[in-house]
């Protein structure tokens, strides 16, 4: 009997965990980034 | 709420040993934020290099173990997702300290950003171990000291995140989940010690302080390359989450002016 | 004592106070906590024979023997913990790691011929970790730790 589908399985759900957080954080400090610009430019000309 | 009127002791948080005045220096948001922009780059390059050779080195340039063959490798996952379940409740408490004593302006937003990412790392080595477990044990899952206390540990750490929303008052949800995270600290030992104090299901420690390592050397450096790996990778989620979080509490502090929330409102 | 101090010492204190409730439930339950009870335990205290058992052990090399009767296999296996043993019944697939000289955990129920019925097997493994090469060389070698479990050749 194979174990491969074992492997594979907690292979993969480590990596879709580690991209899922990666890229939450990324998107997350993006639009912060992005809001906080926008929002500094508005608050500069008032 | 009243005490945060009070002009801030800048004299007293001056005094005390490098330690302190490391901590209190940093412990400005600002500070931090721009410390931390320098840091994230070499923070994340350097986790994503040791994660890539340790699982590729684990997954397909490590031998195959004499009892457990090609399902061995499962060990690579599982073993730095252990630790980053432990390790980051620790510095959990660490933060519940440092805000209930110190009232450390950070710690509150640190424990928010730990406390999602560390339950991931928990909830993957509950599930690796699971996966681990079936084609050896033959089980999935069974109720020893060791499986129990890690899964006691998975629920404080939801217990933790769901404190800190569970209040109208922010300042109350980061006090009631600073009080639990200390009180959790005490399953950490439970989680450690449990192999040596009962019997388990669980195989006792391979890596230990005290011992030479049970592990053959050539299963043992590519461990070693991803459980400094994910323990990088962990701080260098942790510390971009933290960066995204102060960005947010100042547009929430320019949004709304007037229920202006300084970092230090105690 | 500033104020800092003192919120210190109460979350030592807090601490403190906790972890030792906590020490003394488990310690009070700690005959719960074990996963396994040992063969010499069930053969010098004799438990009920309804209640369901985990029976932690070692199989006894040369003890193994298949019955094929029906489509799922009957095997019958020695645990022993080095003091005592017990005769093991158990019909179903074993773990992968099950072997003569490989530690198992064994649920189910005491009978009044002292044997064990078995309704499920778990195989346990330690904490060594080696390639098979490695093994084998050790065995070659004489340096074979017995702590470690039967050398690797004697494996089926």
């Amino acid at each position: 009997m194979t174990h491969l589908p074992f492997i594979v399985a907690s292979y993969g759900i480590t990596l879709i965990t580690i991209i899922v957080l990666s890229v939450g954080a990324i998107r997350r400090l993006r639009r912060a980034r992005a809001q906080l610009a926008s929002l500094e430019k508005i608050t500069h000309q008032s | 709420m009243t005490r945060s009127l009070l002009p801030p002791r800048s004299s007293s948080t001056l005094q005390g040993n490098v330690f302190s005045r490391f901590f209190h220096y940093y412990a400005n948001p600002g500070r931090f934020l721009h410390m931390g922009t320098r840091v994230q780059p070499y923070l994340t390059y350097s986790a994503l290099f040791f994660t890539f050779i340790g699982l590729v080195w684990g997954l397909f340039f490590s031998p195959p173990d004499w009892q457990q063959g090609d399902t061995v490798r499962i060990m690579y996952v599982h073993v730095p997702t252990a630790i980053l379940a432990s390790s980051g409740y620790a510095a959990l408490a660490l933060c519940g300290l440092f805000s209930l004593v110190w009232q450390h302006p950070l710690a509150n937003l640190a424990a928010a950003e730990i406390g999602p990412v560390g339950a991931c790392a928990t909830a993957l080595c509950l599930v690796t171990g699971s996966l681990w477990g079936k084609p050896m044990w033959g089980t999935y899952w069974v109720w020893d000291a060791r499986l129990t206390s890690v899964l006691i540990l998975f629920f404080l750490y939801l217990g933790h995140i769901s404190l800190i929303h569970a209040f109208e008052d922010q300042q109350h949800g980061y006090q009631a989940a600073a009080i639990l995270a200390l009180a959790g600290v005490i399953d950490l030992p439970i989680i450690k010690f449990s192999v040596d104090w009962w019997n388990t299901l669980h195989q006792p420690d391979s890596i230990t302080l005290t011992k030479a390592p049970t592990i053959s050397s050539s299963m043992l450096w590519p461990l070693a390359f991803s459980m400094v790996g994910f323990f990088l990778g962990f701080c260098a989620i942790v510390l971009a989450r933290l960066r995204a979080a102060i960005l947010e509490r100042r547009i929430r502090n320019l949004l709304f002016p007037s229920h202006h929330q300084p970092f230090n409102s105690r | 004592m500033t104020r800092k101090i003192r919120r210190l010492w109460f979350v030592v204190i807090f601490i403190a106070c906790f972890g030792t409730a906590i020490g003394l439930i488990l310690r009070a339950f700690s005959s719960d906590i074990v996963f396994f009870v040992t063969p010499s335990q069930i053969v010098f205290s004799p438990l009920s024979y309804h209640r369901v058992v985990k029976l932690g052990g070692m199989v006894v090399a040369g003890s193994v023997h298949w019955k094929k009767h029906t489509e799922t296999p009957t095997v019958t296996f020695d645990v022993t913990d080095g003091l005592k043993a017990i005769t093991v019944i158990y019909r179903g697939i074993l773990p992968d790691l099950f072997r003569e000289g490989q530690s198992v955990v064994v649920i189910g129920t005491t009978t009044p011929q002292h044997t064990f019925i078995a309704s499920e097997v778990l195989a346990k493994h330690d904490e060594t970790y080696m390639p098979k090469e490695v093994a084998d060389a050790l065995r070659k070698s004489g340096k074979w730790d017995p702590r470690f479990g039967p050398p690797p050749s004697d494996i089926r």
